[in-house]
């Protein structure tokens, strides 16, 4: 371990917040992609997800390897989800790359995931090949779709597979009332509100988020979106500014969209050693 | 970007084949194009005067501001003056990656010319104000001192600035440090909103673009007209670098990291914005001299938002060819690296719905050579020695 990673380790150990002990977090959009393990080798990511007192992470990376790491280093923390790339650069590529579809399907035969994403996928793409074929292995192996998509796209999963269950990134950056459109027209849609900061800034929550979030208590949970190696520095302060925002909602609700929700979700997931 | 292309490739072969054809094709703008070029100026445009601070516009404290500007004694050390990093011979840059001052700073010195009427200032945007944006690196450990104290004492202490201090402000130096200190910051913001960059080639044309004077623009270079096109078209580079001072005066996330150094990050408007709202420094502050109070709408209504992080101010490209190195950390050497940074932009460092109006350029040398002459004709010519 070198000095740099022992001195935060220490510090994090030393400064455990109390705000960590007061909300457990399930942040369900972090990546750990070649570039951030890199800068921040994997003992330091994993005292970054404790510090921030996450209950658990949804855990994509690109490559996958990222992810691998961190569940081999905490596989009570880390739910990981595989993405369609290899490296960061393939986000617009991937869906018309054959080669996607042979990593896919040698990565699951080699690794057990909860999830398939988070994927960039918008409207009519989603019915070419390489998506289609993703969308079946994520049946085949009962995995959650964490797309960053469109409404179009969407639905055009859902034709695909009626029963496939989706985390929707970002809640599509739709406005409530097209999320609520599509969480009363699919029961098997779920939200991430990562990246987004409309529905909790400053502490309070919109009258329109509000009535969201109480027609679908279930369905809704936070994230951070470290899509750059500097992002990993912002998972504690994103967790705290979630708990303020949550802190607004009633207990039992601010409690479901902090954690319970992505509990819930992944229930089927075990970690390995619990197996 | 694909029309300096194929004027690039035209021009090629036009090298090829007999004289007659070797003039390069002139270059044409559409509509759109001539209209964002027009609202690139005119310049220079009409003096500011900021109603927050009430010596702004007046000849003693311009004159008290420029003294105070060259004087280390604001400094905890003595040694070290706003020129030390806003040297006037070098665009009121250093020359460095990063300021340093007492110690290594986070960020790369910006100009002072053009800086009066903006509406946020520093990278991160913290200030709502150009007195409260001068005070800063007077009272910042890393700069020029350690606090308000040293300032009011060396304007009590030393004759010749107590003296001038009286002459502007009407009354000698108050007890409270702050006071003190936040007038010398109204001083050195008068006399910075009067550096203003000079006429340039780009001006000339502009206006002989607006008056349809066909001889004049011809004066302006064919390549830097290419890179002109592209800046206002394929390239929507005006998206940001917009109006007569080339900026919308916004943050934004353009893909350039933002470690300091391993394990320390430089949140840029995320901070900026923070800092901003815990400073008494601000237009909606004790300090602001205006009665009416109305341009502090915008730090009243800023929100903060995770797409902040990393983001930082988009800087004017006036007099630019002489403010290298260039980004918040000074991380890009040349004007020809920032196109370069452009042209082959990291799309997977920005989020794909945080920054969807940056596509790469995708420029060649030829493309390059145009973008890098355009906005070298963005600062006057140096004066021959």
């Amino acid at each position: 371990m070198n000095p740099r990673t022992l001195a935060l380790l220490c510090s994090l150990a030393a400064a455990s917040p109390a705000a960590a002990a007061d909300l457990p977090i399930f942040d369900a959009h972090v990546h750990y992609s070649h570039d951030a393990w890199e800068i921040t080798p994997p003992p330091e990511a994993i005292a970054i997800l404790r510090k921030a007192g996450l209950r658990r992470a949804l855990v994509s990376s690109s490559g996958d390897a990222g992810t691998q790491r961190l569940v081999a280093l905490a596989p009570d923390l880390v739910v990981p989800s595989l993405r369609p790339y290899r490296t960061r650069g393939e986000l617009s590529t991937w869906v018309r790359d054959d080669t996607v579809v042979a990593f896919l399907e040698e990565r699951l035969r080699n690794a057990r995931y909860a999830a398939i994403g988070e994927f960039h996928l918008y409207g009519a793409d989603a019915d070419l090949p390489v998506p289609r074929r993703m969308v079946a292995l994520a049946k085949q192996h009962k995995a959650v779709l964490h797309a960053h998509s469109d409404v179009d796209a969407l639905e055009r999963i859902y034709r695909q597979d009626p029963d496939a269950r989706i985390l929707w990134a970002h809640s599509g950056f739709d406005r409530p009332d097209m999320v609520r459109d599509m969480l009363r027209k699919h029961r098997n849609l779920w939200c991430d509100l990562a990246f987004r900061s409309e529905h909790g800034g400053g502490g309070k929550v919109p009258a329109e988020w509000r009535a969201l979030f109480t027609e679908f208590p279930d369905r809704f949970m936070v994230g951070t979106d470290t899509f750059t190696p500097e992002r990993w520095h912002y998972v504690v302060e994103h967790a705290n500014w979630s708990r303020a925002w949550l802190a607004d909602l009633p207990p039992a609700l601010g409690e479901r969209i902090a954690w319970r929700n992505g509990d819930a979700l992944f229930a089927f997931w075990k970690p390995a050693a619990a197996q | 970007m694909a029309s300096a292309r194929q004027l690039a490739a035209i021009a090629l072969v036009a090298a090829a084949v007999p004289a007659i054809a070797q003039a390069p094709p002139p270059v044409t703008f559409t509509d759109a194009e001539v209209r964002r070029i027009l609202s690139l100026g005119p310049w220079p445009p009409p003096p500011v005067v900021d109603p927050s601070n009430r010596v702004s516009g007046k000849a003693e404290a311009i004159a008290f501001g420029t003294r105070l500007f060259a004087d280390p004694r604001l400094s905890t050390n003595g040694a070290i003056a706003c020129t030390t990093c806003h040297q006037p011979g070098r665009a009121f840059t250093d020359g460095l990656p990063r300021a340093q001052g007492l110690a290594r700073v986070d960020r790369n010195t910006p100009t002072v010319n053009d800086v009066g009427g903006q509406r946020w200032y520093g990278w991160d945007g913290a200030h709502d104000n150009l007195w409260a944006q001068s005070l800063r690196p007077l009272v910042d450990p890393r700069e020029m001192g350690d606090g308000v104290a040293h300032v009011a004492a060396a304007v009590r202490t030393h004759g010749d600035l107590r003296e001038r201090y009286v002459a502007v402000f009407g009354r000698p130096p108050p007890a409270d440090d702050e006071v003190v200190a936040v007038d010398v910051a109204k001083a050195l913001a008068a006399y910075q909103e009067v550096l203003a960059t000079p006429r340039t080639p780009f001006d000339d044309f502009r206006d002989a673009l607006a008056r349809g004077d066909a001889a004049a623009m011809a004066r302006y270079p064919q390549a830097a007209q290419r890179g002109l096109k592209t800046f206002v078209g394929a390239g929507n580079c005006t998206a940001c670098h917009l109006g007569p001072r080339f900026t919308n005066g916004e943050f934004h996330d353009i893909g350039i990291p933002f470690f300091v150094e391993p394990g320390r990050v430089d949140p840029g408007r995320h901070a900026g914005i923070r800092r901003l709202g815990a400073s008494r420094h601000t237009l909606t502050g004790p300090f602001n001299d205006d009665p009416v109070r109305a341009p502090g709408t915008s730090t009243r209504h800023v929100s903060l938002e995770h797409r902040n992080y990393g983001e930082f101010k988009v800087p004017g490209l006036r007099n630019v060819a002489r403010t290298a190195p260039y980004m918040h950390n000074g991380s890009l050497a040349t004007l020809r690296d920032v196109v370069r940074h452009y042209s082959d932009l990291p799309e997977d460092r920005l989020h794909a719905d945080g920054e969807r109006i940056l596509k790469p350029l995708g420029l060649d040398r030829y493309g390059i050579d145009d973008l890098v002459a355009f906005l070298e004709t963005l600062s006057a010519p140096l004066p021959r020695p």
